[in-house]
């Protein structure tokens, strides 16, 4: 049984909630008490940029309920090749304002909460909380810390990444699968080259990972790397394992109480 | 020993566009080292300038992913090796 975190207190649906949520309860497994699971499932998401973009969106019209999103960047005229999130008028805004207004007005029934600062050692374990976590992060110095919250929380962790025409996904449960520390041991230096389409087909499936998570149906990428390679429009699937010698998930913790780093 | 090796889309250019091809080789570390001999292109997406294999490339054994460990140990004659390269974009 797969330990299910970020679940808190909901409300009734209204009329209009049902009405919007109609589609998707219908789906056989789903039903009312899918949508009340994601109405009371709190996710965090790290990165409202192109990878956020498609996560937020769907996870938002979804109807998850408590929505959090990090990212200390400011909207840049060279992001809108692919983060949908952000229009021309948001240039120099905050990402994070940008995303909540854009969220909300897709979906006034749910809460986001903005949180425009960079993560850092300092602050990832109060930012996280209890939440589920899903990385639509651009780099790796923050994806390990967004990593020893998962485990050391034991909270799962929705990855994705993308590279030009190509991108990948897994689904992280901590002591279950490879931690993002087993996987990565570094990344392609310099800028990286993106087409907006392919964090989109990645990000949707981040998205669709947290939604059936929640909901508790389908079966998971767990220990399993989908592939996207966009130019031979083709999908990969490998198998993955922990990395026995991973200084993050293999290696006994040690640290005093109140002190989780 | 022959290993099929399954070369990325990202690198196809330096395959002179093939998708697959065999490589001779009784282990990771064998067959890295003639495919590069095979098509120099590759040379340095694989190796740094040490001449060792970067952290960057995820290796995978008939598809499951292995780790540095196991890059000497024997493989099969028609295993299939398929690398990616670990990027970060988000």
């Amino acid at each position: 049984m797969i330990k299910c975190h970020g679940i808190g207190v909901v409300d009734m649906f209204t009329e209009d909630e049902l009405v919007r949520y109609e589609r998707q309860i219908i789906i056989p497994g789903w039903g009312e008490q899918g949508q009340e699971k994601l109405k009371k499932a709190k996710v965090v998401v790290a990165g409202a940029g192109g990878l956020g973009s498609a996560i937020l969106n769907y996870l938002a019209v979804a109807g998850v309920g408590s929505i959090r999103v990090i990212d200390g960047d400011t909207v840049e005229l060279s992001n809108l090749n692919r983060q949908i999130l952000h229009s021309e008028k948001d240039i120099g805004r905050k990402k994070v304002d940008s995303a909540r207004d854009k969220l909300q007005s897709l979906n006034p029934h749910i809460e986001i909460e903005a949180i425009g600062e960079v993560i850092t050692e300092d602050n990832v374990f109060e930012m996280v909380g209890d939440y589920l976590i899903v990385d639509a992060l651009d780099n790796l110095p923050a994806r390990y810390l967004l990593n020893r919250v998962a485990v050391q929380r034991e909270l799962t962790l929705f990855h994705g990444a993308v590279y030009g025409f190509e991108g990948r996904a897994t689904t992280i449960i901590p002591g279950k699968t490879p931690c993002i520390k087993c996987l990565y041991k570094d990344v392609l230096p310099g800028k990286i080259p993106v087409v907006g389409v392919i964090p989109a087909v990645i990000g949707c499936i981040q998205a669709t990972e947290v939604i059936k998570y929640v909901v508790g149906i389908g079966e998971l990428l767990i220990n399993r790397l989908l592939i996207y390679d966009g130019l031979g429009q083709k999908f990969t699937e490998a198998r993955l394992k922990q990395d026995p010698h991973c200084e993050e998930c293999r290696l006994p913790r040690s640290f005093t109480i109140g002190d989780e780093r | 020993m022959s290993v099929k090796v399954k070369i990325p889309s990202l690198l196809n250019k330096y395959a002179n566009g093939q998708e697959l091809l065999e490589v001779e080789g009784y282990s990771l570390i064998e067959c890295t080292r003639n495919l590069v001999i095979q098509l120099p292109g590759l040379k340095r997406w694989l190796y740094d300038k040490q001449g060792e294999l970067r952290p960057q490339v995820w290796f995978f054994i008939n598809g499951e992913r292995i780790y540095d460990d196991e890059f000497t140990k024997s493989l099969n004659d028609g295993d299939e090796l398929f690398f990616l390269l670990a990027s970060g974009g988000g």
